[in-house]
Order: C-alpha cells, then sequence, then structure tokens
C-alpha cells in the first residue's frame, strides 16, 4: 500500500514538472523571437512489484512522459568567425566582431545553447581567409564558421567547406555567385548565406530607379567581382523595366585603396548623364561622395544610388553632410537599423546602442542573427552532427532584427527584403550624428531576388 | 565646330592635381635617394602621417594653415629621428637592408597610426574661404585644387633653388656626386643627410596636409600611393628632381585623360608606360643624375 502511493505521487510530480518545461520553453521562444524547437518528450516505461497485505505480489507498469534534457557532447561550443580587420575595410571586421559578441554575451548569460557556452575566434580574413579558415577549423577546431566580408574570401573559403566539414554562415559577402553557383549548381550544401546578396545592389535599386525621370545614367564603380556584378545588374534590370534608359559613362576605380575620384568624376561630368550608380561603399563611398560635391558633379546630377550607403560607416562618416540631390540621394544596406518598426529590433538596436555606443551596422546585424541561427539549429537538432545541422538551417525561419528571414533549401540564402530610402536634411545622434531617411521603398523580396531555375513562385513570372 | 574641349580641359586640370600629389611624394624620393642613396619605402606613409598629424593640429589650433606647417615640420622631425636611429647604422652595409628597413618603419607608421587615430577614414573641412569654385570658360574649376597645383610647382621650384643656387645647395650637390671628396673638403656629409632626408619628409607632410582637405586619410593608404610614386621616379630616373616633376605630370595628366577616353584599361595604360619606359630606357626617360 505504501509502495502503490508512493508511485501515484511520483507521477503526478512529473506530469507537473513536464508541464512547467513546455511553459518556460514556450516563454524562451517568444523572448528570443526565434522559432521555438518542437517540444522533446520521453516516456519511461518501468513496472513495479507491488506487494499487497495479505496477498500475492502483483507487477503493474507505469508510463510517465518527462521532458527530454539533451545535453551537447562538449560543454562550449567553438564558432569561428572571419572578417576584415587590417586595412581600407577593418571597420567591418569590427562590425561582424561586436554584432557576435552582443549574440554571445546574451546566449552565454541566459545559459548557453543546452547548456553549453558560446567560444568566439576571431580572425583577420585579410591575411589569407583560406589559411585562417582552415586554421580555426584544424587547429583551433570551432564547430561553425561565419562572418566573410569580402565577396572574393567568400568564393574562396566556399569550397573547401565540405573538405572541412563545418558549417559557413556568410554574413555580409554579396556576390550572388555564393549561393547560385557554389551552393544551387555545385551543391555544397554547407554554405548558408543570412544577408542580403547583389541583388540588393543591383536589382532593386533598378526598380526604384526606373521611377525617375531620369534617362542617362553613369557609373563609377569598384573594379572587382562586386562592382562589376551590380553594375550589369543594375543596368540589365533598368533596361528591362524602362527601354528608354540610357548608360553614358562606365568608370571603374581600383578598390580597396582610392581616395582621389577626380578623374573618374571628371570623366562622368565630360558626359550628360543625369543620374549616376554607385556600389562604392565604406571609406570610398565617403570619399566619392564629397569629392563628387566639391567638384560640382552633384550639382549636375538629379540622383544618385549607392545601395550600400547606408552602412553606418558611411552614414556616420558624412553625418550631416551627406549630400541631398534634386531626385534624391538613394540608399540602402543589407539591414537598416530603423527597419522594420518591430519589437525584436527595437530590443536589438537598444542593446547594441547600449554595448557599443553606436547604431548597429548592417554586417552586426547580420552576425549577431548568424549565432542566433546556430542556437536555435542546435537547439532543433539537439545535435551537433552537421547533416542533421544542414537539414535544420534548410527551410528554417529565423524571425530577426532585419524582419523574418526564410533560408531557402535550394540555395540557402536568406530571403527577407530591405528598404531603400532618400537622404533627409535631419539626423540623428547616438554617438555621432547620422541622417535619417525619408521615401522609405521596399518591394517584396521575392520580387527582387533571383531565384534557382527549378524554382517556381505562383502567380510571379 | 561644336567640338566642345572643355570636359577635356577639366580631365586634363584634375590630372594635373593628381599630379601634384604624386609630385610631392616623388620629389622627397628622388632627393633622398639622390644624396643618400635610400629609396625610402615609407615616403607616402609619412605622407599619410602627414595628413593625421594636421587633423590633429586642426583640432587644436582651428587654423588649416597653421596645421598645415606644423604638420609638415612635425614629419621632418619625424624623418630626422627616423634617418638618425633606424638608417644611419645601415649605410655601411647593403642598400637592400636600407630599403627593408623603411619598408619595416612603413608597417610600423601603418599600424601606429591605426592605434592613435583609429581605423576610420579622417579629414579636415575644407576653409570656406578654399570651398569655392572659380568659373573658367563655363566651367567651376575648385580654387583649392588650383592652389594645390600651384604649391607643387612652388615646391619645385623652391627645392630647386635650394639645391641650385644656395651655398648650402652648393654642399648638397657635392654630397650628391661624391660623398668621399665632399667628406674630404670639410663637409659633414653625416648632416647633410639628415637635413637632406629632412626636407624630404616635410615636403610629405605638406602633402599629407594637402591631401586631407580633399582626400580622407586612413592607414594603409600610403600603400597605394607608393605605387604611383614609384612608378613616377622610376620613368623619371631615379634621383632626377627635374624629370620627377615633369613624370609626375605626365602619370597624373595621362591617367586621367586614359580614364575619360579608355576607361576599361586605365589602370593598365599606367605600367604599360612604365614598362616600355624601362625597356626602351631603363635609366629612367630623363636619366638618373
Amino acid at each position: 500500500m505504501l509502495g502503490g502511493l508512493s508511485v501515484a505521487d511520483e507521477n503526478r510530480r512529473s506530469f507537473l514538472k513536464f508541464l512547467g518545461a513546455g511553459i518556460v520553453g514556450l516563454a524562451v521562444g517568444v523572448a528570443g523571437g526565434y522559432a521555438l524547437a518542437p517540444e522533446r518528450v520521453r516516456e519511461i516505461i518501468r513496472t513495479a512489484t507491488i506487494t499487497q497485505q495479505g496477498g500475492a505480489p502483483s507487477t503493474v507498469t507505469i508510463t510517465r512522459t518527462e521532458a527530454l534534457v539533451t545535453r551537447l557532447p562538449r560543454d562550449t561550443i567553438k564558432i569561428g568567425v572571419l572578417g576584415i580587420r587590417s586595412g581600407t575595410w577593418a571597420t567591418y571586421g569590427t562590425y561582424i566582431e561586436q554584432g557576435a559578441r552582443l549574440a554571445v554575451e546574451e546566449i552565454n548569460s541566459a545559459g548557453g545553447i543546452l547548456g553549453s557556452k558560446i567560444e568566439i575566434s576571431i580572425r583577420d580574413e585579410a591575411a589569407d581567409a583560406v589559411k585562417q579558415a582552415r586554421e580555426l577549423v584544424e587547429q583551433e577546431r570551432v564547430d561553425f564558421l561565419i562572418g566573410v566580408d569580402s565577396s572574393g574570401n567568400a568564393m574562396r573559403i566556399g569550397p573547401i567547406m565540405p573538405e572541412l566539414n563545418r558549417v559557413l554562415i556568410i554574413v555580409h559577402a554579396a556576390t550572388h555567385r555564393v549561393t547560385e553557383e557554389l551552393v544551387y549548381r555545385q551543391g555544397i550544401k554547407h554554405i548558408f548565406r543570412v544577408s542580403v546578396p547583389v541583388y540588393q545592389d543591383g536589382i532593386l535599386a533598378a526598380w526604384i530607379a526606373k521611377d525617375l525621370s531620369i534617362r542617362k545614367w553613369a557609373g563609377i564603380n569598384p573594379d572587382y567581382e562586386y562592382g562589376r556584378v551590380s553594375w550589369e545588374f543594375f543596368k540589365t534590370t533598368l533596361k528591362a523595366l524602362r527601354p528608354d534608359v540610357e548608360f553614358v559613362s562606365e568608370q571603374w576605380n581600383p578598390s580597396p585603396g582610392t581616395t582621389d575620384f577626380s578623374k573618374w568624376i571628371s570623366a562622368v561630368m565630360a558626359t550628360d548623364a543625369e543620374g549616376l550608380f554607385t556600389v562604392n561603399w565604406a571609406v570610398e563611398a565617403i570619399t566619392l561622395h564629397k569629392q563628387a560635391t566639391e567638384l560640382g558633379l552633384y550639382k549636375k546630377l538629379k540622383a544618385v544610388f549607392n545601395p550600400m550607403g547606408y552602412s553606418m560607416d558611411v552614414a556616420y562618416g558624412l553625418g550631416k553632410d551627406y549630400p541631398r540631390l534634386e531626385y534624391g540621394t538613394w540608399v540602402s544596406g543589407r539591414y537598416v537599423w530603423f527597419y522594420p518598426p518591430t519589437e525584436i529590433n527595437k530590443r536589438f538596436v537598444d542593446a547594441f546602442t547600449r554595448r557599443w555606443g553606436r547604431l548597429p551596422a548592417y554586417s552586426a546585424e547580420a552576425t549577431y542573427t548568424a549565432i542566433y541561427m546556430i542556437k536555435t539549429a542546435i537547439e532543433k537538432a539537439g545535435t551537433l552532427d552537421l547533416d542533421t545541422l544542414i537539414k535544420t538551417m534548410e527551410d528554417m525561419v529565423v524571425i530577426s532584427p532585419a524582419g523574418v528571414r526564410w533560408i531557402r533549401p535550394q540555395d540557402h540564402q536568406a530571403v527577407y527584403e530591405v528598404p531603400y530610402g532618400r537622404i533627409s536634411g535631419n539626423t540623428i545622434n547616438v554617438g555621432g550624428e547620422a541622417p535619417l531617411l525619408t521615401d522609405i521603398r521596399a518591394v517584396p523580396a521575392f520580387l527582387y531576388y533571383r531565384s534557382p531555375p527549378d524554382y517556381k513562385i505562383p502567380f510571379i513570372s | 565646330m561644336d567640338l566642345d574641349l572643355t570636359p577635356v580641359f577639366y580631365q586634363l586640370f584634375v590630372g594635373l592635381y593628381r599630379a601634384s600629389i604624386y609630385w610631392l611624394i616623388a620629389s622627397g624620393l628622388t632627393i633622398i635617394f639622390g644624396v643618400l642613396r635610400v629609396v625610402n619605402f615609407s615616403q607616402a606613409v609619412l605622407l599619410v602621417l602627414g595628413g593625421y598629424m594636421t587633423y590633429t593640429f586642426y583640432n587644436l589650433t582651428g587654423s588649416f594653415w597653421l596645421s598645415v606647417a606644423m604638420a609638415s615640420i612635425s614629419i621632418g622631425l619625424v624623418g630626422v629621428a627616423i634617418e638618425r636611429a633606424l638608417l644611419k647604422p645601415l649605410y655601411r652595409v647593403d642598400v637592400t637592408y636600407q630599403l627593408l628597413m623603411t619598408f619595416a618603419v612603413s608597417l610600423i607608421l601603418n599600424d601606429a597610426m591605426k592605434i592613435l587615430w583609429g581605423k576610420l577614414p579622417i579629414s579636415v573641412p575644407l576653409p570656406s574661404t578654399l570651398a569655392v569654385g572659380i568659373g573658367i570658360f563655363g566651367r567651376t574649376y575648385p580654387l583649392y585644387m588650383i592652389l594645390v597645383i600651384a604649391i607643387g610647382f612652388a615646391v619645385y621650384i623652391a627645392v630647386l633653388m635650394l639645391i641650385n643656387r644656395t651655398m648650402w645647395g652648393l654642399r648638397v650637390r657635392a654630397t650628391w656626386r661624391r660623398p668621399e671628396i665632399a667628406e674630404s673638403l670639410g663637409i659633414n656629409t653625416s648632416n647633410i643627410y639628415t637635413a637632406v632626408f629632412f626636407l624630404g619628409c616635410v615636403i610629405a607632410g605638406l602633402g599629407g596636409g594637402l591631401v586631407i582637405a580633399f582626400s580622407p586619410v586612413v592607414p594603409g593608404l600610403g600603400d597605394f600611393l607608393i605605387v604611383s610614386a614609384f612608378i613616377v621616379t622610376v620613368i623619371a630616373g631615379l634621383g632626377n628632381l627635374s624629370g620627377a616633376y615633369i613624370a609626375s605630370i605626365l602619370i597624373g595628366v595621362s591617367e586621367s585623360i586614359f580614364t575619360l577616353y579608355l576607361p576599361e584599361i586605365d589602370l593598365l595604360l599606367i605600367y604599360l608606360i612604365m614598362a616600355i619606359s624601362l625597356m626602351i630606357r631603363p635609366q629612367g626617360i630623363f636619366g638618373e643624375r
């Protein structure tokens, strides 16, 4: 009889425990804003022999369910972070680092990933990216690789990922070739990208430029993969949308390293261009805008498009002096800090500015999201097994500061939209003066993202 | 005939401005190589440092020209320190070591600038009196660029006068030609070396001060500028001052014109000019002096 009672008690307690676990799990999911892992339960079947008074012993089967506590095989999850930490673009490595540190601090102080702490190791991709990636995996034994600022480096590291047997989540490098060629065509499933590719820079820019009454366009673009591809996308898309446009000047500046744009600026001034398209970024964007103003180009032109012109280094760098053209200075980023106006984004921006004293740059947001994506994937998969994790990440929906990102299974590209806007005369002061945008224009990502050939969106041709 | 030549003039003008910046690096390279036989790899990095110093002095004084002057002198003094402490012990050994030392200096300075001024680009606002344009034949030419071109030319004349028309210049020329004989005539060649290094660095500092009002400075900028400056000096013939001035203009202007007419291959053409000039006249178009 005593035994019988105790069994009944235990049953009730474990049921309460199960319920409690469910509620806790739900709360974390809401607070984090990330896709919640399904509740994992296990059934425990036990037999007990109960001896009743004066009778023969009888055997009863007791079944109960309890929340399964998954433990990872080790106490620390190591993430290798690659970013440019030296040279002209060194600030971008800092942005990646800031996003990574913020996410890691948040996750670790909230108990880590299934109890395991995250540890990050940051390397300079400007110092032989492939070597750094190899050393991170082979010597430091990191479980994941994230980061990569340069498209060239992404194309170099991407192909060795199967050999390194790790997942790489790209947070900045924008060439479409990473997802279209490496992932989709060559089938390298180890690569994911959480940031917008050049579709943002070339295609979406054309979608917005088509509405301006400008017919003659010129380009001053960095002379490497990113500049060439973006200009090509811009030209072909705009020509398709507005057959009357002309491209009257194509200039290519070496990058990184251009500090004096005068000869390209005057070459554009020698034409009758009305609009300028440039994907120069970072220091080079700041310099180009300043010099185009000083040399009088921006008095002659009606509009300028600078797709990464709202990266925070450029925004802070030009501040209230950011030139404003008659039909607008149109800028964007791979995330802009005020969009979308969701609670999770607000919380991220607040946390970021508290931690680092400035508004978050786009690559900081993408890195932050990449680390949360790793957390969610591990929690969902309950394992560090690579194939399971890749399967889990494919088709994942990540609710992140930049909005809802859907990881498209075919090419492992995060599909989400980032708006364009015009530089306004107003500024915000958070650790420096940055211009605010006006005339915000967003186009659904499905419309301007290129899609794998076998991927059909209903009703959209 | 309705051929409009204003765009071409503007392109030439912009080329002259760029040429002047190249010249402010190449002139220092040239006199230092001429007299000391040292290829100062850190010349362009010193120009960048001059830009940073101008920025700091500008924040302290608020006067652009005063800051440029102070930065020039400071870079001169940095140059003296480099020459006395790091190069002097190496004069007796192979020239490769001097080149390596100046390369090391440029690496150290690059990182020091990163530590002192951060990795973000830095610029100094153009004084409002200079941020104006001058209308010539229907096109506005920025006054500041005109001024930089004029300063570049003034530096050329001044250095030429200093070396060819003064007593000190005579000593420099003596050291330039035959250091041993100059020494035997009682010329303190060691002081001449230091003074010439000082002068070369002052010009670099001046260049940095002038650059920062138009294009921002950033660590690593020097590594790119030095390439053009080397092309200039190689084409001119190492150590040839007038040659360096003409070669600066040649490179600056042809870069500009190529950009207007052959934008797809403008970068290649500069190297092509260098390759051809090396093949035809390995001693440089104007010869080594």
